[in-house]
């Protein structure tokens, strides 16, 4: 099997990971923060190791910060919820996936609304000025993705780090595409709150997820429960992260996510498996420019302007059937609409959705090359 | 030398002041607390081997929030 549906979550895990999860559950299998048992303990360390990695990989003085969650989406619900339960206006892309969209949605009747400004990847400058123009007075958060999950493109989230700030406004990014492939530094870039999944670019398990918080705001909780601290208290502790982080902990999914963070590093850190994909795939993206038939939407792939992911379809066909005689063929891919409907609109794609091939660090040219093949036949043979 | 023991909230607060002082040279041990009445319950205290003054500081200085601090040493 081929998979190239590393967007989604990247497969194969590196072999750190598997070790870190399988050593996780025979040797750090009592619950953290709770007991003071010498398993409890070593346990707490490294969950601990895990979120100091974390920090100084996305620049976070405090390790504290670090909230673990069980994926991107429930961190981005953390921060939307956290921060406009009772009403407000959002400023958001036209890039963002559901996970964004929806939770804003669902506040609709509290009050919240949101602008959706375009994101266009040649006009950084362009595109921060148009954040800038949907703040409204009753502007309670910025949040954008850092790079589209459908179109690979990128937003130029230091410039409008740097109009937040100025207007003083919580800035989010919902780092899905972008953590482990692109570099984030959290106090340059201005972020109060960086949303991730453990088990995309950081090659950690699934179920997993982290949300840094720089603490410059405090967010109301979305769950509330047992941290093992304050405990006579009936209400929920102020301090990060036990005031987000209720309940047990994914300890085997953090030690595996540590697993991959300690792997990426040893692959030369984050952005050389990005060069060596991009490098990759931009063979791929000059074959298939050159194949009648194929229809391409994302740019040349070039780490400034996106991240390494490639969409297209192929003649007039629908993109799941494509992308079920990709399968047929052994190669795995993900079509449809990538619960990410506005940036489908962005290319005109919302009624047959779009095949996505994605690499990651264990993806060959001998991979590519089978895909050029086979979409080529496609394209021949409808 | 003392030993000064340190009450903080958090297994994570337990946590980074063991590293902050452990890089400072300091001999640490954490263990679970109970300081119902400062911490309205369940906590961690690091028990470490260096005055009241110095141990304070170095800790104040990293930001680490202090529940209560005590001259001498728990149980180990």
């Amino acid at each position: 099997m081929i998979y190239l549906d590393n967007a989604a979550t990247t497969y194969p895990k590196p072999p750190d990971v598997q070790r870190a999860v399988s050593e996780a559950m025979i040797h750090y299998g009592a619950n953290p923060g709770r007991g003071g048992h010498t398993m409890a303990m070593s346990t707490a360390e490294r969950v601990y190791e895990c979120r100091e990695a974390l920090a100084s990989l996305f620049h976070l003085e405090n390790p504290a910060g670090v909230v673990f969650t069980l994926n991107c989406t429930h961190a981005l619900n953390m921060v939307i919820k956290g921060l406009l339960s009772d009403g407000g206006h959002a400023v958001i892309t036209d890039c963002e996936h559901n996970s964004v969209v929806r939770p804003l949605a669902a506040l609709a009747t509290k009050g919240v609304s949101y602008t959706m400004v375009s994101v266009d990847p040649t006009r950084p400058y362009e595109t921060a000025q148009r954040v800038r123009r949907a703040i409204r007075p009753t502007t309670r958060l910025i949040l954008c993705t850092h790079a589209s999950n459908v179109l690979g493109i990128r937003t130029p989230i230091r410039q409008i780090g740097q109009i937040a700030q100025k207007f003083h406004i919580p800035f989010a990014v919902d780092a899905a595409q972008s953590a482990g492939i692109l570099p984030i530094d959290m106090e340059k870039d201005n972020i109060d709150f960086l949303c991730m999944p453990a088990h995309k670019g950081l090659y950690g398990p699934m179920g997993c997820g982290a949300l840094l918080c720089r603490g410059t705001y405090m967010l109301s909780t979305l769950v509330e429960g047992g941290t093992g601290s304050a405990s006579l208290s009936e209400s929920q502790p102020t301090e990060l992260p036990d005031r987000l982080e209720s309940g047990t902990l994914n300890v085997p999914a953090i030690c595996g996510l540590n697993g991959g963070l300690r792997w990426l590093h040893r692959q030369g850190g984050v952005g050389e498996l990005a060069k060596r994909e991009t490098n990759l795939l931009g063979t791929l993206y000059t074959q298939l420019a050159n194949t009648k038939g194929i229809d391409l939407y994302t740019p040349y792939p070039d780490l400034t302007v996106c991240v390494p992911l490639l969409t297209c379809n192929v003649q007039n066909l629908p993109s799941e059937e494509t992308a079920a005689r990709l399968n047929d063929a052994g190669i795995s891919v993900r079509a449809g609409l990538h619960c990410a409907p506005s940036a489908h609109r962005k290319i005109g794609t919302v009624t047959r959705g779009a095949v996505r091939i994605c690499p990651s660090a264990f993806t060959t040219w001998n991979d590519l090359e089978k895909v050029w093949k086979i979409l080529t036949e496609i394209a021949r043979n409808p | 030398m003392n030993w000064t023991t340190v009450y903080v909230s958090s297994v994570t607060n337990a946590m980074r002041g063991k590293k902050v002082l452990e890089q400072q040279g300091y001999r640490v041990y954490m263990q679970r607390s109970s300081h119902a009445e400062e911490n309205n319950g369940c906590g961690y205290s690091l028990l470490v081997y260096g005055t009241e003054q110095a141990v304070k500081a170095a800790l104040s200085k990293s930001g680490i929030r202090m529940i209560r601090v005590e001259h001498g040493g728990g149980r180990r």
